[in-house]
């Protein structure tokens, strides 16, 4: 059997004024799996994802990476994140490091890398991301595809157990999501186990091993993606995906 | 018959050392009265706001005199007199730099943040290696005009019987009658000083600067 990366069990966070973004969602990654989460905007995926992350701390349910509960008191969140990759939609690169800077920093202050093994491990990150050359950028120096690969190579350097993506091309125009697919895609040959939130459906046909339907805080459908672009099973599903494909082929 | 130069070189290296001293130490302060106002909690957020309040709030030749005078008397102790001006000028600055600072990290803070505690630093950590660098380099040229106020502040120290270039500019005057030519010269050096330092700040600024973080203004 495969071994559990991380589960969620019974989740939820509402936001003030009765919004709920996570309700009651339990799911499961086992090693390897890539998983693509996608849903109406304002759904919660962007809030569930940072709960897993333990970046947003959710108000019920546990969160487990591999065996340990992060939803306890008394865990030491930051070593638990550090096993956690996180891209973000809007990238948030430290503006003030340059590529290499960005990729090294957690391995220096969290790993506690010496130097010349921070280095050497920084650069082999923006190598699998095909970002070497630009190591010595500043974000601003970057375009957005750059950046996002630049910000993959940050949330992969320290090896995690599992990485999250928050539409990691939503902020990009349709040339440079391209670039940050192909990153996407390598990673997902060399058999990372990642949870994807996107609308990227050709990518996500190409290597989802499962697709999860979010909508209004809870999954309301989860099947491999042919379910999806074949067959949906809930209305809701059915609509949404009418609307993406035809999205898609306008593009 | 006076002579003035030992007495404007004299007033100058007052200047100088309080209006240094009192930008460093208030930018050293007024850095952690930010981060204590934003991260304090509810309490220190108040007290820290009535400490802003007062030292903006009132004219600094007031300060000096409650330093000097008010405190020592009511708590029965003596302190010495550039020891206060040294102090006050740095309270004083911290109030000002405290503003600048927080301005700076609130600008930069959400994201930078979430970023830092997604690779796994800490909280303290992320302020220290990303939100600090960045936010003290917005604050430069905040801080460079800090310093030309502080600079043409110090004056107020006579009333704690310390005398600064303009101090000793008047004392000139009262003893020579010569005016013109006095304050003349005392513009020339305040004007030569502040320029000069101005000028490091604007070269420091333009050294540290990083593409993408940049102030507006």
């Amino acid at each position: 059997m495969a071994n559990t990366v991380m589960r969620c069990e019974h989740l939820w966070k509402t936001y003030e004024k009765h919004l709920i973004a996570v309700k009651d969602v339990s799911m499961r990654i086992e090693e390897g799996d890539i998983k693509l989460i996608f849903g109406p905007s304002g759904s919660g995926k962007s809030t569930f994802l940072r709960c897993l992350a333990m970046l947003t701390i959710p108000d019920k349910g546990d969160i487990y990476l591999r065996e340990e509960c992060l939803t306890t008191s008394g865990v030491n969140l930051n070593r638990a994140r550090a096993r956690i990759g996180f891209v973000f939609q809007h990238i948030w690169l430290f503006r003030h490091l340059t590529a290499q800077g960005n990729v090294e920093l957690a391995l220096r202050r969290v790993l506690k890398l010496h130097k010349e093994e921070a280095r050497e491990r920084a650069l082999q990150a923006l190598r699998e991301v095909r970002m070497e050359e630009w190591a010595h950028h500043y974000p601003a120096q970057l375009s957005g595809g750059q950046q996002q690969r630049i910000g993959i190579a940050r949330a992969l350097a320290r090896n995690p157990d599992i990485i999250l993506l928050d539409e990691p091309t939503s902020a990009l125009d349709p040339e440079l999501t391209g670039e940050v697919i192909d990153t996407l895609r390598d990673l997902a040959k060399k058999g990372t186990t990642m949870l994807i939130v996107s609308h990227e459906m050709p990518f996500a046909r190409e290597i989802a091993d499962e697709m999860l339907f979010y909508d209004a805080g809870k999954i309301v459908e989860t099947g491999p993606p042919e379910q999806f672009f074949t067959n949906p099973q809930s209305e809701r599903a059915q609509k949404f995906m009418t609307r993406l494909i035809k999205r898609t082929r306008k593009e | 018959m006076v002579d003035p130069f030992p007495l404007i070189f004299d007033g100058f290296i007052t200047t100088v050392e309080v209006s240094i001293f009192g930008v460093f130490a208030g930018l050293a302060l007024g850095t952690v009265l930010a981060l204590g106002d934003l991260y304090g909690g509810r309490f220190f957020s108040i007290l820290i706001r009535g400490y802003v309040e007062f030292f903006r709030g009132s004219p600094i030749i007031i300060q000096l005199f409650i330093f000097l005078y008010v405190i020592p008397t009511v708590l029965n102790f003596r302190i010495d007199a550039l020891a206060v001006g040294f102090m006050v000028f740095a309270l004083n600055s911290a109030a000002y730099q405290k503003g600048y600072v927080k301005g700076a990290v609130e600008a930069i803070f959400q994201d930078q943040m979430m970023a830092g505690l997604s690779i796994g630093m800490s909280r303290l950590q992320t302020l220290l290696h990303v939100i600090l660098p960045q936010a003290l380099r917005i604050v430069i040229p905040a801080w460079s005009n800090e310093f030309c106020s502080i600079t043409k502040s110090t004056p107020a120290l006579l009333i704690l019987g310390i005398r600064d270039l303009t101090a000793a500019a008047m004392t000139i005057v009262g003893q020579t009658w010569r005016v013109v030519e006095t304050y003349s010269a005392i513009a020339l050096i305040y004007l030569a000083w502040i320029t000069i330092v101005t000028k490091i700040a604007d070269i420091v600024y333009e050294k540290k600067k990083i593409p993408g973080i940049e102030i507006s203004a």
